[in-house]
């Protein structure tokens, strides 16, 4: 059962790092500063740094949602089994979808559903779950979208210049952006390396402590964090394309002075609220600055209606992953019979949704297509991209 | 309720962010003004560009000091 939930939980990580390689990487890409498979490249690479860095965080990974330790509920590791299962169904639904959700919110569902029914109501701490998850999901776009408006709109004010023959300098000044969105976007990935990576370590740690086999109250051991840090990397590098798609251009058209005000906004509100304590899910800055960028360019609109599918998915994704969990831990109560049930479907589950991706054709690994929308962006009129928006978007429902 | 550390981190990411956003779209400035084909640009124009680069990278390497417990241990 260890083993069994270490492989899961690794595969989890593999699932939130290819789901989460669009908050770093989306706007580069779209803006054309860095090639689709370099930027995937240069994320994973970031992300396996990221997550070496920073392991202080990690045992704190339910963070008091469900209440455990001596005077509260164990938590063992088929409540664990069960609420991986519920995060990567609904992480490789999302994705399916094309929806940038939060891998985090997904993981609290999931291990929330799975307390409820193995345990009981009582094991969840509701005034925790409000702090820390509920509050947070409501105020991190909203922050990310204000301080990216702002910034989007300083880095024009400041960078507009009132000249006649200025058409040959607009292409230096976009140079200039684009070479900053290589950094600002690469701070992403770093901040989203040692965010994320850490909370499969503590899922690891966890299972490792219930099953008696690590002292309780010890920090993860080495081999975790590299396989942690592994597993995210390859995550990052396969690409969520799809999802990269929804943030690079479905949500407004980005131009490089955008994104990087975009990023910088991403990034400091990764950053400060880790170092802060006050923890915001990477997904949700990304998604919020994305779109304040949009509001605060002149000419752009931002698409609400794209807007709102990620909301509703948002919405969904606690209680979609907490009812996936859920299931899990009945069967999983049940008995050796249950595990395995459990197991197969969910592996049938997850190779299903591979095979429905292939068989739509958008192709996730389809760089081309990704690089193509950076350069409509770029070159083409307003009218070309919409129709070639409408043919996509066809094509990915 | 944790609205004090809500606010902090509103304002430290505006701060951050306005920050790097401000010395880099300086930067960009500066460099497009150097650029200038026509008129004799002072030599200092592009030093200036590059001081604001420099600046924001530095505060870009503060921020990552500031992530990174082993340096702010």
């Amino acid at each position: 059962m260890v083993a069994l939930v270490i492989a899961l939980a690794l595969f989890f990580d593999f699932t939130n790092g290819f789901h989460d390689t669009a908050n770093a990487m989306a706007t580069p890409i779209a803006t054309g500063a860095i090639k689709p498979k370099t930027a995937v490249a240069l994320a994973a690479v970031l992300n396996l740094v990221g997550a070496f860095l920073s392991t202080e965080v990690a045992k704190t990974v339910s963070g008091g949602i469900i209440k455990e330790g001596s005077d509260g509920i164990q938590i063992t590791p088929d409540i664990i089994f069960a609420g991986l299962m519920g995060a990567i169904l609904w992480n490789m639904i999302t994705w399916l979808k094309g929806l940038p959700s939060s891998s985090s919110h997904a993981l609290f569902g999931g291990l929330i559903g799975a307390a409820i029914a193995g345990i009981g109501i009582h094991s969840v701490n509701f005034e925790s779950l409000m702090q820390k998850v509920i509050l947070p999901a409501i105020f991190a776009p909203l922050i990310a979208a204000g301080v990216a408006y702002i910034c989007t709109r300083l880095a024009y004010a400041l960078t507009s210049r009132h000249d006649p023959e200025t058409g040959s300098k607009l292409t230096q000044k976009r140079g200039g952006f684009r070479t900053g969105q290589i950094f600002t976007s690469s701070l992403v990935a770093l901040a989203h390396g040692t965010n994320d990576a850490q909370k499969t370590m503590g899922i690891i740690t966890l299972v490792l402590i219930a099953a008696g086999t690590q002292q309780p109250g010890s920090g993860p051991q080495f081999w975790v964090i590299a396989a942690c840090a592994f597993a995210i990397a390859i995550g990052t590098y396969a690409g969520g394309w799809r999802i990269i798609r929804t943030m690079g251009s479905g949500l407004t058209d980005v131009k490089p002075a955008q994104g990087f005000a975009a990023e910088s906004s991403t990034a400091s509100a990764i950053l400060a609220s880790s170092h802060l304590g006050f923890a915001l899910s990477t997904t949700q800055v990304a998604s919020g600055s994305v779109i304040g960028s949009g509001l605060g360019r002149k000419g752009t609109s931002v698409r609400w209606g794209t807007a709102g599918r990620i909301a509703i998915g948002w919405l969904f994704t606690l209680p979609a992953a907490g009812i996936v969990g859920a299931l899990t831990a009945l069967l999983v109560k049940t008995g050796v019979v249950g595990v395995l049930i459990a197991a197969v479907a969910g592996t049938s589950a997850v190779l299903f949704m591979f095979f429905q991706s292939r068989k739509s054709h958008v192709g996730h690994h389809n760089a081309v297509e990704v690089e193509e929308a950076g350069q409509a962006v770029r070159f083409r009129k307003k009218k070309a991209m919409a129709a070639s928006r409408a043919n996509k978007s066809k094509g990915v429902q | 309720m944790k609205w004090i550390e809500l606010i902090q981190v509103a304002g430290a990411t505006l701060v951050a962010a306005v920050t790097v956003v401000v010395l880099y779209s300086v930067g960009v400035r500066f460099t497009a003004i150097a650029g200038d084909p026509e008129q004799a640009t002072p030599r200092w124009m592009k030093s200036l560009a590059y001081v604001c680069f420099g600046l924001c990278g530095l505060a870009v390497l503060f921020g990552l000091y500031l992530i990174i417990p082993y340096f702010s241990k």
